[in-house]
């Protein structure tokens, strides 16, 4: 059903088509998919998932690569790790870290594929018996880690914090109906849409940045020496656990209704550098910051289906596209999808590894043609990215309204960026922050505003535990070293410690 | 001097969030209900700003103290020309409709690669061909509707 002309070349031109719109600022996996719905009307079953397959892992992919070159994310899912993949290729190492971005998409890929065949109905069994009160921890958790992680102040990671989730109570509040900051513009009732937001916090943000530089130096350098896939093999022998570690927690993820490719992409980042042996090196263009973000990224793409196929229930935005396309093509998601369509199923399964390792070539051939972002000058490229942003804006719900909060937010991001503000915690806080008030506010209603009941469930105790944890824990390292110092030192070695950086 | 600045401007806006969210009703059946996040997040802007605020009152009483030298003159040449980009999308929000917005777009193009010193001729055809592939793409093959413009439609058939 999967190895024949039509189907094989049904995935080639989808990831083609995922390599295009990923690769542009403001243009999102989910509007490839989106996009091509109609075209799938006119396509058997098989040929229509595998479309949407291979766009979606590949959009995602793409989205490393204007991440890399001009430190502006293609799509939501690159932007936990852009920092790193930029600064990568401002040490000339572009394609290097392109080339293990894309090894690690595609391990994360088949690793999520390989969940999905053999575990799914177990996993998504697990994800469904997560409620209101997992669901405010887990987002509680993310929010934490992203005030933990960022490089720099934490003062000013928490301010960043605050402005995303202000951004996310926009709109009308989910218990009562009451419109919330919503100035009496109709376009804002739905909420603040997160792409006007990403592309103004990153591309207009850049593109100010460059403007007022004055230097049309290239921020990124040519090497020779640049292999696509020389030092891949070496990175994977190194971080081959940031890469199983990565790809699991972004199947995991992924499998939890409303979670998505992006959240497992910065979950994946922050738990990576806790456990990394050389935090201080994060930040500063370190291949180990990408490995497991864009591992998790890609599973998560896999993982979404687990809970879309078994349950009907859709991971992310991704899978409620999918869902419909099922219907459309006898597929019914559900238990019975095993039993009714099976041969589909399996071809289905067949057309996700199919899709993960045609990525390799299809891929390796983009990283090789992405130079052009590097060939062409920062003065003609930069024009070319603002219209691109208008126009990707727009493109969400053809209204003039997410422009203007591209600007706004575009300005206050220069702002706070010319200050050191990490723009990492308020893009976070936008994501996560109405699952965080709408898990809250339902939990509260359903114990009747017994804050305990956070704690009665055992999955959200250990949550709520380790969210305390993290809260606590460096205040607690600080009072244990400062507990032990006054027995370690004396007079004499203090007035040695003073004297010895003098003398050096 | 500009953290102390960020700061004050952080717990100035929390007090606004907080005083708007004070408008907003509760839920009968709960003490709590819209105003709930926008407040609690109003009170962390505050309190985080006042803590970054605190925090450079030293420094800003040391470069006052120290020779006028020392205090760092700020670019506002570099800083208008930033703004550039802002006062361009302006000029398409608010022209689109009638000039269309591959000439808005075209228009903004050009304008950027000449404030950067690009050539005139390359920058007049790059900024033309790509307006009109931005312009194709998006509205004839992803039907993203753009303004076509008043202009355009008039003098085009």
């Amino acid at each position: 059903m999967v190895f024949n002309a039509q189907t094989m070349l049904v995935i080639v031109a989808a990831s083609v088509f995922g390599l295009f719109v990923g690769a542009i600022p403001g243009l999102t996996a989910t509007m490839a998919v989106a996009l091509l719905v109609p075209i799938t009307f006119y396509m058997d079953a098989t040929p229509a998932i595998a479309a949407i397959v291979a766009t979606s892992a590949m959009a995602i992919f793409a989205g490393d690569i204007p991440g890399t070159y001009l430190n502006i994310p293609g799509t939501p899912a690159s932007a936990a790790y852009v920092g790193e993949s930029y600064r990568l290729a401002q040490k000339g190492r572009a394609r290097e870290t392109l080339g293990t971005n894309l090894v690690c998409s595609v391990i994360g890929g088949l690793f999520g594929t390989l969940v999905l065949v053999f575990v799914s109905p177990s996993l998504a069994e697990m994800a469904l018996n997560f409620s209101s009160f997992e669901y405010f921890w887990l987002a509680l958790l993310g929010l934490s880690s992203s005030i933990f992680i960022a490089i720099g102040s934490r003062v000013k990671a928490f301010l960043s914090l605050t402005v995303g989730l202000l951004l996310s109570t926009v709109g009308l509040d989910m218990m009562s109906g009451a419109p919330r900051f919503t100035f009496g513009v109709p376009d804002l009732m739905a909420g603040v849409n997160f792409i006007p937001v990403m592309i103004g916090m990153f591309a207009l943000n850049e593109i100010m940045m460059f403007y007022g530089s004055r230097t049309e130096a290239r921020h990124v350098p040519v090497m020779t020496k640049d292999s696509v896939f020389s030092m891949a093999p070496k990175h994977i022998r190194t971080y081959w656990r940031n890469i199983l570690r990565g790809s699991s927690l972004g199947t995991l993820i992924g499998a939890l209704p409303g979670a998505g490719a992006d959240i497992a992409a910065w979950i994946a980042y922050a738990m990576g550098k806790s456990r990394s042996k050389e935090k201080e090196k994060y930040g500063t263009g370190h291949i180990e910051g990408i490995v497991d973000a864009s591992s998790a990224n890609n599973s998560g793409i896999s993982g979404a289906w687990v809970p879309a196929l078994v349950f009907g229930i859709p991971g992310d935005t991704i899978t409620a596209i999918v869902i419909g396309v099922l219907y459309m093509k006898g597929m019914n998601p559900g238990p019975t999808i095993f039993m009714n369509g099976g041969g589909q199923v399996y071809a289905l399964f067949t057309v996700f590894f199919v899709a993960n390792l045609i990525m390799l070539p299809i891929g390796y051939l983009a990283i090789r043609a992405s130079k052009v972002f590097i060939l062409t000058p920062r003065k003609m490229l930069m024009p070319l990215i603002l219209s691109f942003c208008i126009v990707g804006a727009f493109a969400i719900n053809n209204s003039i309204t997410d422009i203007w909060i591209m600007l706004i937010i575009g300005m206050v991001a220069f702002v706070l960026a010319r200050n050191d503000f990490p723009m990492a915690p308020a893009i976070l806080g936008l994501v996560l922050g109405s699952t965080l008030e709408n898990s809250f506010m339902s939990s509260m209603l359903k114990s009747n505003g017994d804050m305990l009941a956070f704690f009665e469930r055992p999955i959200s105790a250990a949550l709520g535990a380790l969210v305390i944890l993290i809260w606590v824990l460096p205040s607690l390292i600080r009072l244990f070293r400062h507990w032990r110092r006054p027995s370690q030192s004396s007079p004499e070695n203090d007035r040695k410690n003073y004297r010895k950086p003098r003398s050096s | 001097m500009r953290d102390f600045l960020l700061g004050l401007a952080f717990v100035i806006g929390g007090g606004v969030v907080i005083a708007v969210a004070r408008t907003y009703p509760t839920m009968p059946a709960l003490q709590f209900g819209p105003s709930l996040f926008p407040s609690l997040i109003g009170g962390g802007m505050v309190i985080g700003g006042l803590v970054l605020a605190l925090t450079r009152v030293g420094r800003l009483r040391s470069a006052f103290a120290g020779p006028r030298s020392q205090t760092t003159s700020y670019d506002y040449r570099s800083l208008l020309i930033s703004l550039l980009p802002c006062a361009l999308i302006v000029f398409y929000i608010l022209t689109s409709e009638f000039l269309g917005a591959p000439l808005c777009m075209a228009l903004s193009m050009l304008l950027l690669m000449q404030v950067r010193g690009a050539k005139l001729w390359l920058s007049l055809i790059v900024s033309i061909v790509i307006a009109a592939a931005i312009y194709l793409l998006f509205s004839r093959y992803l039907l993203i509707p753009l303004p076509e413009g008043t202009l355009l439609s008039q003098i085009l058939p």
